[in-house]
C-alpha cells in the first residue's frame, strides 16, 4: 500500500482526510488505523472537517466517523451532506497537473496607471498613456499630463492634464486641490483670482456641461 | 517699428525681472503697447511676479517650434490692457530655442507693439545669447555690491560685443543711509567704473517683497518708493528728462518739518 493512500491535509478550520480514490474500503479502514495508531496521543481532540477523495456510502461514512470519534478521541464536525457538496480537493490524478493560470480579466478599457512616489517640481513634466497617481505633492510650475485620469495623494499646486486625448470622462482627485490650472481634454479652467483659494477637503475635478468643476467626492458628513 | 530692449545683469537676483515687470507696467500705464518677453526658459519668473502664471497654456518655446501662433501665447494682463506677456517655457531648457528663432519672434513682435522688454535669463550662456539677439537697445541692472558691478562691467563688454551700443543702468536696492554711512558703495564710483548712462537709482524697498508675491508691480503703488523710481525711468526710456530723485526720505517728521518751513538740518 502506498503511503499516500489516506493524506491529512490541515486547513483554517481543522483536518480534511484525503482518501484515494481507487481503494476498496476495507483498506481504507486498515490504513487509517495504521497512519493513526503510532500517533494516537498526537491525533486525540485533533478536528477532523471531513473527508475529501473517494466517494462513500452513509454506512462507509458512520463507521469511519464513528472509528475517528470513539477509538482515537478525535472531533468530527462534518456530517454526510457537506461531504458529497465540497468534493473539490484536488484528486490524485490531477495533482501533478499544472497549476491553472490566474484568469485574466479581459482590460477592456481599463488603462494602465504610473505610480510616482514622492513630490513633482517646478519644470517636471510628467507624461503617461494612462492614469497618474502621485503619492505626493505636485508643486506651482509642475505638469501632469495622462490620456486617462489623475490622481494626487497630496497637495495639488501645479498643473494637471487629464484625458489628453480629449476623454472628458477622465477626472483629477486631489487630497488637497490648489491647482495652478486644470485640464480635462480640450477644456482649460483656473482658480478665480480674487481669494486665495484653500482646500479644506478632497476633491475631485471633472467636466459638467462643458465646463470643468472642483467638487468634494466624500459623502459629507 | 517698437523697441526691443532686454534687461540684463550678469549676476542673479539683482532685480531684472521685477525691473522688467514694473519698466513694462509702467510704459502700458504711459500708454505704449508692451509685450513682456520672458527668455528665462526653464527658470520662468516673470509670469508670477506679473501675477499671470495660472494663465500659461502656450509658451516662447510652442511659439517658435510652430505649435501656436504668436497672439495664442501671448497672455493679456489683467489689469492694463495694452500689456502682454510672453511667458518662458518651464519644462524645457535654454537650448530649446536657437538665437535666429529669437530674432524672428522678437522682429515680429516689434512690428505690433511700441516696446517689447525681454527679460534675460541670469548667466552669459546660451539664454543671455537669446535674450540680446533682437535688442536694439539694452538696460544693464546692478546692486551696490561688489560681485554685481563686476558681473555688469563683463555684461556690458559682451553686449557692446554683440552691437548693443550705449547700454543704460539701473542701479537697484540702494540703502540711501548705508551709503551716506560710506557702508555701500557709492553711485557715482559704480557710474564711473561701468561708464555707461544711468538710467536710474531704485531704492531699497520692502514694498518689493510685498507687491512680488502678490502679482502686482510695484509701479501701480504710488506709495512705494521703488515705484515711484520705476515711473521716472519710464519717463526717461520715453525720452523725457527727469531729474534724480532725492532719496534722502528716511529723515524724521521734524525734519520734514523743517524742510517745509525753509530750514536746513545740518
Amino acid at each position: 500500500m502506498k503511503d499516500d493512500a489516506i493524506v491529512f491535509k490541515g486547513t483554517k478550520e481543522g483536518l480534511y482526510i484525503v482518501l484515494k480514490e481507487e481503494m476498496i474500503f476495507d483498506d481504507i479502514v486498515h490504513e487509517l488505523e495504521n497512519k493513526i495508531k503510532p500517533s494516537k496521543r498526537f491525533f486525540e481532540g485533533a478536528k477532523i472537517v471531513n473527508f475529501k477523495g473517494k466517494s462513500l456510502t452513509p454506512g462507509e461514512y458512520e463507521e469511519l466517523v464513528d472509528i475517528l470519534q470513539n477509538q482515537y478521541g478525535m472531533q468530527f464536525l462534518g456530517d454526510y451532506e457537506s461531504l458529497c457538496r465540497n468534493d473539490v480537493f484536488p484528486k490524485e490524478d490531477q495533482k501533478d497537473q499544472p497549476i491553472p493560470e490566474p484568469v485574466k480579466q479581459p482590460l477592456g478599457d481599463e488603462e494602465k496607471a504610473l505610480f510616482i512616489k514622492g513630490t513633482i517640481r517646478s519644470g517636471q513634466l510628467i507624461k503617461f498613456d494612462g492614469n497618474i497617481v502621485v503619492l505626493g505633492d505636485v508643486n506651482p510650475g509642475a505638469y501632469l499630463e495622462a490620456t486617462g485620469s489623475i490622481i494626487v495623494m497630496g497637495n495639488m499646486r501645479g498643473t494637471a492634464h487629464s484625458g489628453t486625448q480629449g476623454d472628458y470622462s477622465t477626472y483629477i482627485a486631489a487630497y488637497k486641490m490648489e491647482p495652478m490650472q486644470l485640464r480635462i481634454g480640450d477644456i482649460i479652467n483656473r482658480p478665480p483670482d480674487e481669494k486665495k483659494y484653500k482646500s479644506e477637503v478632497p476633491e475631485m475635478a471633472v467636466v459638467k456641461q462643458g465646463m470643468i468643476i472642483v467638487e468634494p467626492y466624500l459623502v459629507k458628513k | 517699428m517698437g523697441e526691443v530692449i532686454v534687461i540684463t545683469s550678469g549676476k542673479g537676483g539683482v532685480g531684472k525681472t521685477t525691473t522688467t515687470a514694473n519698466l513694462g507696467t509702467g510704459l502700458a500705464l504711459e500708454g505704449k503697447s508692451v509685450v513682456l518677453l520672458d527668455a528665462d526658459i526653464g527658470l520662468r519668473n516673470l509670469d508670477v511676479v506679473m501675477g499671470l502664471e495660472n494663465r500659461i497654456v502656450y509658451d516662447l518655446v510652442d511659439v517658435v517650434e510652430g505649435i501656436c501662433r504668436i497672439k495664442q501665447a501671448l497672455i493679456k494682463d489683467k489689469r492694463y490692457p495694452n500689456l502682454y506677456l510672453m511667458p518662458a517655457a518651464q519644462t524645457k531648457d535654454k537650448n530649446a530655442v536657437k538665437p535666429e528663432q529669437m530674432l524672428k519672434l522678437t522682429k515680429e513682435l516689434a512690428e505690433e507693439y511700441d516696446f517689447v522688454l525681454v527679460d534675460c535669463p541670469a548667466g552669459i550662456e546660451q539664454g543671455f545669447k537669446n535674450a540680446i539677439v533682437g535688442a536694439n537697445r539694452s538696460i544693464v541692472v546692478t546692486t551696490p555690491e561688489v560681485s554685481a558691478v563686476r558681473d555688469a562691467d563683463r555684461i556690458i563688454g559682451l553686449l557692446e560685443a554683440n552691437g548693443l551700443r550705449n547700454p543704460q543702468l539701473i542701479i537697484n536696492r540702494v540703502k540711501i543711509d548705508m551709503v551716506r554711512r560710506g557702508d555701500m558703495m557709492n553711485i557715482d564710483d559704480m557710474v564711473d567704473i561701468l561708464a555707461i548712462d544711468l538710467l536710474g537709482v531704485i531704492p531699497d524697498d520692502e514694498y518689493i517683497v510685498v507687491s512680488t508675491n502678490r502679482g502686482e508691480p510695484a509701479i501701480s503703488e504710488s506709495k512705494s518708493l521703488a515705484g515711484q523710481a520705476y515711473k521716472n525711468i519710464v519717463k526717461r526710456i520715453l525720452g523725457e528728462n527727469v531729474p534724480f530723485m532725492n532719496l534722502d526720505t528716511d529723515e524724521g517728521f521734524m525734519a520734514k518739518l523743517a524742510k517745509v518751513f525753509g530750514f536746513r538740518k545740518k
